[in-house]
């Protein structure tokens, strides 16, 4: 599972040069008319719309890709729970339960709006490294105390992502083997503990070096942000795009996925 | 566990943010200084935990855990877990932007109910009462869950109702592995670090025993 | 850098205690004064209370009674952000101490927190990267750093801030012998007070030239590395042993005194480790080994045998008591002949 969306951080692209405040505030904007679409017709064009948004960011493919494998394991049971539970009117019956085109509509829409978000999501946070990101959600006004944990939080992740490989292969040297038993269940218990355990200690003196070197609850940061014309450009574009989008949804040129949809 | 982007309706997903800058709000206002660090540090873990796949049958899933944040950091464990599910979103490309409100409601709040009955243990004498109220808290962590991801689903459309359901029986076989790993983590740190639990002591709410004793230190040195 | 009198203590503790409220108590009466320019070895068996003396250092703990007095400013909750400027502590772990996403924010994370400009910052930022030989790393990630590359990163996160005084948590630990090497060098050549808190006696032995033990939370001696290290006797009642170094020389002079047993193999042998021992500290030019080789028996020593003391500018007493036989092996082979010139 890759843990570093900002792995391509580097490669020069048009979302790249992009100021990240700017950027993000425009796509954030973006993701959310996407989430609010109800009418299949304007989802595939929110979806072409990211997808085109994606093409400016020199992302390779198959990166990305490997992302929406996990959307479409997630969202693959609606496709068959939603056809078959729609409370409407059966078009014909599968497997002795009643299967209504209406339930498929929905299913395809939820997916193609998951995919549209998640393809923005990869424009949005893997053209900058990620602690560029977090410092840039500062400067939108997100609270200072949890840019930091968050930055943190990150950092560490790694570490321990190490220290339970070392244990996980200290486990199995000493011939575990994971089943679904209590006794199973009882061992990983005690894993986690440990890990814990160590977390603490650690915390501690992470804690202590950070007092040592003046640590007075501030993370200050050198990163600094300028915003050109050019930025603001790209900004008008995709806003316009989502303000198109949620406008001819809301129209009624286009049916809903399902009338009564709130 | 967690919900993705596309399929909730938008008065459920305002709600979902509502709730967690509000709830957020609270808990991260009492957190100290020497909290920034340590809950970063500790959440991490919590993150990396949850890549940990168990298997059940022919399947496996993964830990969510939110139970044993409760059961460590207490009030602290809402925003852990909104910071877990924060990074999640960003750094998995699973997506999950527009449901990080939703998603921390649901997992954030487990875990504060899940101290809460975490809390309740005091109120008892028994044996082994760290593995038995750490299970419940587990199982509670998981429950609540499952109940706001029902709830959600349905308050967006009756469509969802029979979505709900499965996702609701979904949830127990999670809920039995939650509780038996969660009660064995809590017998475990009360065996070798009660200190890392949350509430240990009824009267004293914070769990830092250094800045404790840094304190006591100070005051006798002021003496 | 500092332009303090020479006289005056960078680091004073006067009758310091420090108890957990559970009643155990880690230091008790702990006096030292170290003065400016000085490097001071502190050692003392795990549990000895070295940690808990370094965090009372610059006040991430404050003793329980007793003062601490850096530069001559106590610590206590008033004085942190000033203390804290004058003394940077290395931790063990690089680990703990690179906590930022970058290479470049862990190293400008001190000054920032001075709250200096930023280009000043900038400058210190390349100069401690430079002095760690790490120019260019700026925009890597810590955690993708080889081990002896964040070790000396974590040295370069203090050094940005300009720390007068540093304490150094066992500085060698896990470290190659090349980088050990290195940080040897960097600490002998510094001109700032350095504390070496560790068990790695060597490397005391080569940096310091006075040495604190530190036992059971009591200093149990406090005096010149040369009297210290060489004292086997007290160091192995507090549990430690003899430099590595000095182990393997009483090892050869043991062996030398059996000339008539040794055959050609062994003197192979020990001459090969000799010549290797001597490029190996070569580094300055000088020749540091003295193992003696040579007919007279009636020979007095007016140097300890066992002199490997690195810094030849100091005098040192050598009246402290050797159970080592003086007799000495002629012709042992080619290299024990070598006799320092400088004695």
């Amino acid at each position: 599972m890759p843990l570093d969306i900002d792995r391509f951080a580097h490669v020069a692209s048009p979302l790249q040069r992009w100021d990240p405040r700017v950027k993000l505030f425009t796509l954030g904007i973006f993701v959310f008319s996407v989430a609010l679409i109800k009418t299949l017709p304007i989802a595939l064009l929110a979806f072409c719309t990211a997808v085109f948004i994606l093409r400016q960011s020199g992302l390779p493919y198959d990166f990305v890709a490997s992302s929406i494998k996990w959307i479409i394991f997630f969202l693959l049971p609606f496709f068959i729970i939603m056809p078959l539970s729609y409370p409407g009117e059966t078009a014909f019956e599968l497997i002795g339960l009643p299967f209504a085109w209406e339930g498929l509509q929905i299913a395809t829409l939820i997916f193609i709006k998951a995919v549209a978000i998640i393809l923005t999501t990869f424009s949005m946070f893997g053209t900058a490294r990620f602690d560029v990101s977090m410092i840039a959600l500062q400067h939108l006004k997100c609270p200072k105390i949890l840019i930091q944990m968050l930055l943190f939080t990150y950092r560490y992740t790694f570490v321990f992502i190490e220290e339970m490989r070392r244990m996980q292969i200290a486990m199995r040297a000493r011939g575990f083997v994971m089943k679904s038993n209590i006794k199973t269940m009882h061992v990983m218990g005690n894993f986690v503990g440990t890990l814990l355990v160590r977390s603490f200690e650690r915390s501690e003196r992470v804690y202590k070096a950070m007092l040592s070197k003046g640590y007075q609850g501030e993370l200050h940061s050198m990163v600094r942000f300028q915003s050109e014309r050019q930025d603001y450009i790209k900004s008008a574009l995709v806003l316009t795009a989502a303000g198109l989008i949620l406008t001819l949804d809301f129209s009624g040129l286009f049916l809903p996925a399902k009338q009564a949809w709130f | 566990m967690h919900i993705s982007d596309g399929i909730l309706s938008a008065p459920v997903l305002t709600a979902g943010f509502i709730g967690t800058v509000a709830v957020a709000a609270y808990t991260l206002r009492k957190l100290d200084l020497d909290d920034i660090p340590k809950v970063s540090v500790i959440t991490s873990v919590f993150f990396v935990a949850s890549l940990i796949h168990v298997p059940i049958g022919f399947s496996s899933v993964h830990l969510i855990l939110n139970g044993l944040v409760g059961v460590v950091l207490g009030m602290r464990a809402f925003p852990a877990i909104m910071l877990g599910i924060i990074l999640q979103t960003i750094l998995f490309g699973h997506g999950g932007v527009t449901v990080i409100g939703v998603n921390t409601m649901m997992l954030g709040g487990g875990g504060l109910l899940a101290y809460g009955v975490w809390q309740l243990r005091h109120h008892v004498n028994i044996n082994k009462k760290e593995m038995i109220f750490g299970g419940l808290a587990g199982a509670t962590g998981i429950f609540s869950s499952g109940i706001v991801l029902a709830l959600s689903l349905v308050t967006t459309g009756e469509e969802f109702i029979a979505t709900a359901g499965y996702t609701l029986a979904a949830h127990i076989p999670v809920m039995i592995v939650e509780a038996l790993v969660v009660g064995a983590c809590a017998a475990f740190l009360a065996k070798v670090k009660p200190d890392a639990l949350a509430g240990q002591l009824p009267l004293t709410q914070k769990s830092s025993p250094v800045k404790e004793k840094a304190t006591a230190a100070n005051e006798e040195a002021s003496k | 850098m500092s332009n303090k009198e020479s006289n005056k203590s960078a680091i004073e503790t006067s009758q310091v205690f420090f108890t957990y409220p559970d009643g155990h108590a880690v230091l008790k009466s702990v006096s030292c004064n170290i003065k400016h320019g000085e490097k001071v070895a502190l050692i003392g068996p795990n549990g000895a209370g070295k940690s808990t003396f370094m965090s009372l250092l610059n006040g991430v703990s404050l003793p329980t009674n007793g003062q601490v007095h850096i530069n001559g400013t106590r610590v206590e909750k008033e004085t942190l952000v000033e203390i804290r400027r004058q003394i940077g502590i290395v931790f063990q772990d690089p680990d703990d101490q690179l906590f930022c996403p970058t290479v470049y924010d862990d190293v400008a994370f001190g000054p920032l927190n001075l709250g200096l400009p930023h280009d000043e910052v900038e400058k210190r930022v390349k100069e401690s990267l430079a002095l760690v030989g790490l120019e260019g790393f700026d925009e890597r990630s810590s955690f993708h750093l080889s081990f002896g590359e964040r070790k000396r990163l974590a040295l370069a996160t203090v050094l940005s801030y300009r720390p007068e005084i540093l304490v150094f948590d066992e500085p060698s630990t896990n470290m190659d012998p090349l980088n050990r090497r290195k940080l040897i060098n960097w600490l002998k050549e510094s001109d700032k007070t350095i504390l070496l808190c560790t068990h790695d006696l060597d490397i005391a032995l080569e940096v310091c030239d006075r040495c604190i033990l530190l036992t059971d939370g009591e200093i149990v001696a406090d005096d010149a590395t040369s009297k210290i290290l060489y004292d086997r006797k007290l160091l192995e009642a507090n549990n430690l042993e003899l430099p590595l170094a000095l182990m393997t020389h009483e090892l050869l002079n043991d062996i030398l005194k059996h000339k008539d047993d040794m055959n050609e193999d062994h003197r192979f042998i020990i001459g090969n480790f000799l010549h290797a021992h001597r490029h190996a500290h070569s580094a300055d030019g000088e020749v540091h080994f003295h193992v003696h080789a040579h007919d007279d028996h009636t020979h007095t020593h007016d140097h300890p045998p066992h002199d490997h003391d690195h810094d030849h500018d100091h005098d040192h007493d050598h009246d402290h008591d050797h159970d080592h036989d003086d007799k000495h092996v002629a012709g042992a082979h080619q290299h024990l002949h070598t006799k320092p010139e400088n004695r």
